[in-house]
């Protein structure tokens, strides 16, 4: 059931009992996750945090925790299936789910009992109503009639004989029934047969703490990265984030007041959140302004710096903007200050010239003391390098508790750490990119594109992970739409597969839709994904919580593909 | 039941005949059927309550399709107060609202009805010479009697038997139908009712109803009613019913095997199959019935599971008789049909088929013959290889047998048809009991590459498969038996290195081809 008053319904509930905190490794749930910390901090709440990558550790984090746990919060997992199928909980388990996945599964959706779900009315959810999808098993089974159903039993020693009615009534209810049965299963096509996200899990446990009255700068800040994360990892359509900044800016000004009575000056360790409307430049003030262009996607896509070209034009672009190589090559801390002063302004008109036009995003900055600036976006990537670190020693228990840690404000070391790593995975991203283009790795397939990296591609270990695979399959897929003639491609969805384990032999597949400045961002690959392993019985592994990610055993690819062909044609 | 138990039966159930061979032979094991009938009994269960709906009167279908007729419902007192009237009319329609209280879907109030007393009024109202009345009686005591044993037997204690069997002559057929069927439920409570009924005279006026010229002048339904019943009065064992009843009843069903309802035709198979389910004597009295085995085999593959499913039981009930009863099915061609048999999408008639095929197996060696010449050995194998568990269990029980009551050639043709990878794949079967049958093929086999001198051989393509490993682990099995057997099995044929080395030497592996079928070598090499 959906929870109206979580206040009532969820904190008084949790904040009496040991709660066990199953979370989700991306950047959202981590950031959700670090707001409820603080506020069981403040009500010393007793929890027991444990991070989940899929299904499968789901439910082993269950099994280990039911004994001693009765209230489990799951956080960015377990919406988008039926859950008490899956894991099988006693009757006294209850889970508490803020989950951005949708569409949520309709059995949470209808458990009144087990299944708290923290999720916003105001989503544009959809769920189909009881009445429709659900009937009482008793009608149900009514159909059966007895043996003749099953032909080739012993016939039953006794037989009662009903009313002549009673036979048409019968006659007229299965009849009802198979009609209510297809209705029904057209219903849950519908509704089930796109993912999307609904929102930021931050967001809704903010807001949990707002309605607390126990919500701090720190608790705003990483709500700001949850939804932020939302539109560097593309979950969410341009409308939605622009919606929910405008939310998060009020609080920003209501927080920005609050303190302004207090001493106005900024103290060392003072925090201090602003909107801003800033470059879709990724990590430019952590890195000189020229790579940033580079590595990002928005400028490297529109010049098309994978070609001759691109690469002249960006220089002609440095030119018309008037800034010296030297001071665009080097560290943006150590530019002019002449040259930064007015450099946004700058940069957005030569950009207007190039037919940049979005050059400049809504955004919100945090300062921590004088000396620290950071773009939210530059957290998230710095986050999710750390996350999906693929460093040899680093397990992904070490990388859930580093990246974690990079999200508090005493921790800026490991988020300078985060930062460089960051860089690296957008530099390979790109290159990645720029090769895959200029080798014509992208083809189509007819309904969709499709592209594989092979095993010694360089980068590749990096894109076995869910995270960077699907940043660079966004960005691939805008770099194909600008650098393709074909009319028709440009319209088509984009599926990347890339080696997963080479010793098990398995591939990591993901597919996203197309690409378009109106996307609705809904993705139907995870149904897809279904049928075509189900049919061509692929061994697959749909363990991601994302359903549109899957693992594939290598030598059942061109089945599992051509049956994706047919089934989409 | 533990497996031990089943099987103990089993072994108790052997045909006796001449040599070893005859203990394999297996009779259907009685639990089996009780199983099946506790099973069934769930199933009646489970549909009453499954059945149940919106009560009838507030379902917006029922205002629908029933609003024309009176949606008032009676209470039982109200019945009560009607069937005790003076009135012949309000007894009529107190009979009529209890009836249509029985025969509503959800929970009929059966002992409602029953503990008011209402049985003895029902009952009177059958002999009455009011056509209505005895209609709307004899439906509403047949629904009572479709109920639990204490249900039927509060309609048999009230005298309900004599009144039903005078209604089945009526001149009125949907009154002899509605008797017919309330016979039908009461002989299908068990066989000390079922002898009643006979014993009542039922079986007569049944018989005399089925004897017109043209069955097919009869409605379906009325057929249907009439097959199942005499199938209720051959059902059921402890003890069997009557020798004269059955004697007198068999003519008809060989009759109803030819008409072409297929409703009718399953309920007479079942019939059949419950009075072959016995000793050899009940058994013969069916086989020599003419033209009966050969209508069996001609509905065997006709391809509707309702009929293939009973006639399959029959001819497997059959040749666990005697080995001429066996031949006669043989000759009758029923093997022709065991390649679809085999192959049937449905476990269960395979598992049935395999059954019977080691009923047969366990006979003489010429009908092993016939066997293999109907092509059904690489079938078996199959089934052996892929069949469902309790599928793979009958196939086990037909190899041993095969291999018991072969000759050498039939053994060698066996092993050609690759019969023992499957075989020893089975070993790694929980079932004791199983692994002791396994092991007896083994044995035999053994034995008769004995006799040609192949066991090296064979040793060779029992080690080549996995199975030494298999029967070697068995030597630490828990149950005695196994143990003695595998360590019996290692002892004499696989210990002692020297006769390794000859198994491995080059010139054995080269002909290690003249294992398979398709070599045309002599007869006598593996």
């Amino acid at each position: 059931m959906f929870i109206t008053d979580i206040r009532k319904e969820f904190y008084d509930v949790v904040v009496n009992q040991r709660v066990a905190l199953l979370v989700s490794s991306e950047i959202d749930a981590l950031c959700a996750c670090k707001i409820l910390q603080a506020l069981f901090h403040c009500d010393q709440v007793q929890y027991t945090l444990v991070p989940v990558t899929g299904w499968q550790d789901l439910g082993t984090a269950f099994l280990e925790h039911k004994e001693q746990f009765r209230c489990f919060v799951l956080i960015n997992c377990g919406a988008n299936v039926d859950l008490l199928e899956t894991l099988q909980p006693e009757e006294d388990s209850i889970f508490f789910i803020c989950d951005t996945h949708r569409p949520v599964d309709v059995v949470n959706v209808y458990n009144d009992t087990q299944v708290k779900l923290m999720i916003k009315q105001d989503d544009d959810l959809g769920v189909p109503s009881y009445d429709d999808i659900f009937r009482d098993e008793e009608e149900e089974g009514g159909n059966d009639s007895g043996n003749e159903s099953d032909g080739g039993s012993e016939p039953s020693g006794k037989r009662r004989r009903y009313d002549e009615g009673e036979v048409e009534r019968r006659i007229e209810r299965q009849r009802a029934t198979r009609e209510w049965e297809a209705r029904r299963r057209e219903i849950l096509f519908d509704y089930e047969q796109y993912e999307y996200h609904g929102t930021s899990a931050a967001m809704v446990i903010f807001e949990l703490a707002w309605v607390l009255t126990k919500d701090t700068k720190d608790m705003l800040w990483w709500a700001i990265i949850g939804l932020t994360d939302q539109l560097v990892h593309d979950k969410i359509t341009h409308m939605k984030y622009v919606t929910d900044i405008a939310t998060l800016q009020r609080h920003v000004s209501r927080h920005n007041h609050r303190n302004e009575d207090e001493d106005n000056s900024l103290s060392i360790d003072c925090m201090r959140i602003s909107f801003e409307y800033d470059l879709r430049l990724a990590l430019y003030q952590h890195w000189s302004l020229f790579e940033s262009i580079c590595n990002s996607s928005y400028t490297s896509c529109n010049f098309k710096l994978w070609s001759m070209h691109g690469q002249k034009k960006l220089q002609e672009f440095l030119a018309d903007m008037g800034l010296p190589l030297k001071q665009v090559k080097q560290k943006f801390n150590s530019m002019d200050m002449s040259v930064k002063e007015n450099l946004r302004e700058v940069i957005e008109e030569s950009s207007n010239k190039y037919g940049m036009k979005d050059i400049r995003i809504q955004t919100f900055g945090v300062h921590f003391g004088f000396k620290n600036h950071f773009l939210a976006s530059d957290v998230v990537h710095a986050t999710a390098a750390l996350l999906e670190s693929t460093e040899k020693d680093d397990s992904p228990g070490d990388n859930f508790i580093k990246a974690l840690d990079c999200l508090s404000r005493s921790n800026l070391e490991r988020l300078h750490g985060g930062i460089d790593l960051a860089k690296k995975k957008l530099m390979a991203i790109q290159q990645t990119v720029a090769s895959c283009i200029c080798t014509n790795l992208i083809l189509s397939q007819g309904p969709f594109l499709y592209c594989y990296l092979l095993e010694g591609t360089p980068d590749v270990k990096l894109f076995s992970k869910p995270m960077a695979l699907t940043l660079l399959c966004k960005y691939l897929l805008k770099a194909f739409v600008r650098s393709t003639r074909n009319k028709r491609c440009k319209l088509l969805p984009l599926i990347i597969a890339a080696p997963m384990d080479v010793e098990k032999r398995t591939v990591i597949v993901l597919g996203i839709p197309p690409e378009s400045e109106t996307s609705d961002k809904k993705n139907f690959f995870g149904r897809a994904f279904e049928k075509a392993a189900e049919s061509t019985s692929s061994r697959t592994l749909h363990d991601h919580f994302d359903t549109s990610i899957i693992e594939l055993k290598m030598e059942d690819r061109t089945k599992f593909l051509d049956a994706l062909i047919t089934l989409l044609s | 039941m533990s497996a031990g138990n089943e099987n103990g039966v089993r072994m108790d159930k052997f045909k006796n005949k001449g040599k070893d061979a005859n203990e394999l032979r297996r009779r259907r094991v009685e639990v089996n059927v009780e199983l099946r009938k506790a099973k069934k009994d769930d199933q009646i269960f489970k549909r009453r309550n499954v059945n149940t709906l919106v009560d009838e009167a507030t379902s917006p279908l029922h205002e629908k399709s029933q609003n024309c007729q009176a949606p008032r419902q009676w209470s039982v007192e109200e019945i009560l107060a009607g069937v005790n009237s003076n009135n012949l009319d309000v007894q009529l329609n107190a009979t009529q609202a209890a009836r249509k209280l029985l025969s509503r879907e959800r929970h009929p109030p059966i002992d409602h009805i029953i503990s008011a007393g209402l049985i003895p009024k029902l009952v009177a109202f059958l002999g009455l010479e009011s056509p209505p009345i005895q209609f709307e009686a004899a439906w509403a005591l047949t629904n009572i009697a479709s109920g639990t044993s204490d249900q039927t037997s509060a309609v048999v204690e009230g005298g309900a038997i004599p009144a039903f069997i005078r209604l089945v002559i009526s001149p009125h057929p949907h009154i002899s139908e509605q008797a017919v069927w309330a016979l039908g439920n009461i002989a299908g409570d068990g066989s000390v009712y079922r002898d009643q009924v006979i014993k009542h005279g039922a079986v007569a006026p049944l018989l005399s109803l089925l004897a017109v010229p043209e069955l097919s002048l009869f409605s379906s339904g009325y057929l249907r009613n009439i097959t199942w019943t005499v199938s209720n009065l051959c059902r059921n064992k402890h003890p069997s019913p009557p020798l004269a009843a059955v004697q007198q009843i068999i003519p008809t069903l060989v009759r109803l095997l030819h008409h072409d309802d297929k409703e009718v035709l399953a309920d007479t198979c079942w019939a059949l199959s419950y009075l072959t389910d016995g000793p050899n004597d009940r058994i013969e009295m069916v086989v020599v019935q003419t033209g009966l085995i050969s209508r069996l085999v001609q509905l065997l593959g006709s391809g509707e599971i309702s009929v293939v499913t009973p006639s399959l039981r029959v001819i497997g009930n059959m040749v666990t008789g005697t080995d001429e009863q066996t031949q006669a099915v043989l000759n009758a061609g029923a093997l022709s049909m065991f390649p679809g048999l085999l192959r049937h999408h449905k476990s269960n008639i395979q598992k049935e088929a395999s059954w019977t095929l080691s009923n047969i197996t366990a006979g003489r060696d010429s009908q092993i013959q016939d066997i293999i010449n109907a092509g059904l050995v690489p079938l078996m194998v199959d089934v052996l290889r892929k069949g469902d568990y309790k599928t793979q269990k009958e196939a086990v029980w037909a190899i041993t047998n095969f291999t018991s009551g072969g000759t050498v050639e039939q053994v060698v043709y066996l092993v050609q048809a690759n019969v023992l990878e499957p075989l020893l794949n089975l070993l790694s079967t929980k079932d004791s009991k199983t692994i002791l049958v396994i092991l007896d093929a083994i044995t035999n086999i053994f034995l008769a590459g004995d006799k040609i001198g192949e066991a090296d051989k064979l040793c060779m393509m029992i080690e080549e498969c996995g199975g030494l490993d298999k029967i070697e682990a068995l030597q630490s099995h828990e149950n005695e038996l196994v143990y003695k057997a595998s360590l019996s099995l290692i002892e004499k044929y696989f210990s002692g290195e020297e006769e390794e080395d000859q198994c491995v030497a080059p010139e054995l592996t080269t002909d290690g081809y003249a294992f398979q079928i398709s070599e045309n070598q002599s007869t006598f090499n593996f």
